[in-house]
């Protein structure tokens, strides 16, 4: 009995120093379910690939729409200044979007890949960003043959290695 | 349960006594199950607050082996009697 009191005794007095200590220290809050699905929303890989490439097309376009305005189109004398005009507007589109297209494949081949490779080896470090960039840079310069794939993927894993560090560099 | 008091006193004592080791226990494996998964998961220069993919799917598999583990372990216990030598 005399021990059942001094546990019940014990048992009594950490709740209250607990409760002292939630008074001048802010509780940890464990996440609720909501905010963990909304964290594992972006774990999906198929729902970062995508929102990668998105946001790739969107750079794609600006970069289109920006080298479009810079260059300067072969100026024909028979079109009057509006047609020129429509005219250039017709060359930045076709060629912003086709630039969009690429920069959006870049980005869904490149997150898809460092997803699933990350997964898989269940670490986070630059290896997977160097095997994503090498996969991106090989499927991209395949069309002009196997030596342009590899330099393709060495090239790119490159580059995107030195991104991360840029982007990392405060670390 | 219509019993005389002393055996109800004497098994609500010891109900209490088993529910109490059991939340110890229950406390126990939780800090240690998250302290080993910590350690062997995290990088301990932490770069961002949130957990990344690759710590999230290492926590993950860590946990999943570590419960497997205790359960087969516990398993092994109560069923031999004696851990086989």
């Amino acid at each position: 009995m005399a021990a059942s009191s001094s546990e019940n005794d014990l048992k009594t007095q950490v709740p209250s120093s607990n409760e002292a200590e939630q008074s001048q220290i802010q509780a940890i809050r464990m996440p609720s379910m909501e905010e963990i699905r909304a964290q594992e929303v972006w774990n999906n890989c198929a729902v970062r690939s995508v929102a990668s490439g998105v946001m790739g097309g969107g750079l794609g376009f600006m970069m289109g729409v920006f080298l479009g305005a810079l260059d300067n189109p072969i100026m024909q004398e028979q079109m009057s200044g509006r047609q020129q005009l429509i005219y250039n507007l017709k060359q930045m589109g076709t060629r912003s979007w086709s630039s969009a297209k690429t920069f959006a494949v870049m980005g869904v081949v490149f997150s898809a890949v460092e997803c699933v490779v990350e997964k898989a080896r269940a670490k986070h470090d630059t290896t997977n960003t160097v095997v994503a960039g090498c996969v991106t840079g090989g499927t991209m310069s395949a069309k002009a043959g196997p030596k342009a794939a590899c330099v393709g993927c060495v090239g790119f894993a490159a580059f995107s290695v030195a991104i991360e560090k840029f982007f990392d560099r405060h670390t | 349960m219509a019993a005389p008091n002393t055996p109800a006193g004497i098994d609500k004592e010891q109900a209490f006594g088993m529910a109490e080791t059991e939340m110890e226990y229950r406390v126990e494996l939780f800090n240690r199950l998250a302290q080993t998964c910590f350690n062997k998961c995290v990088d301990k220069r932490y770069k961002e607050a949130e957990l990344n993919m690759g710590e999230n799917s290492c926590i993950d598999r860590c946990v999943s082996k570590y419960w497997q583990v205790n359960s087969m372990i516990g398993q092994m216990l109560s069923a031999g009697g004696q851990p086989p030598m």
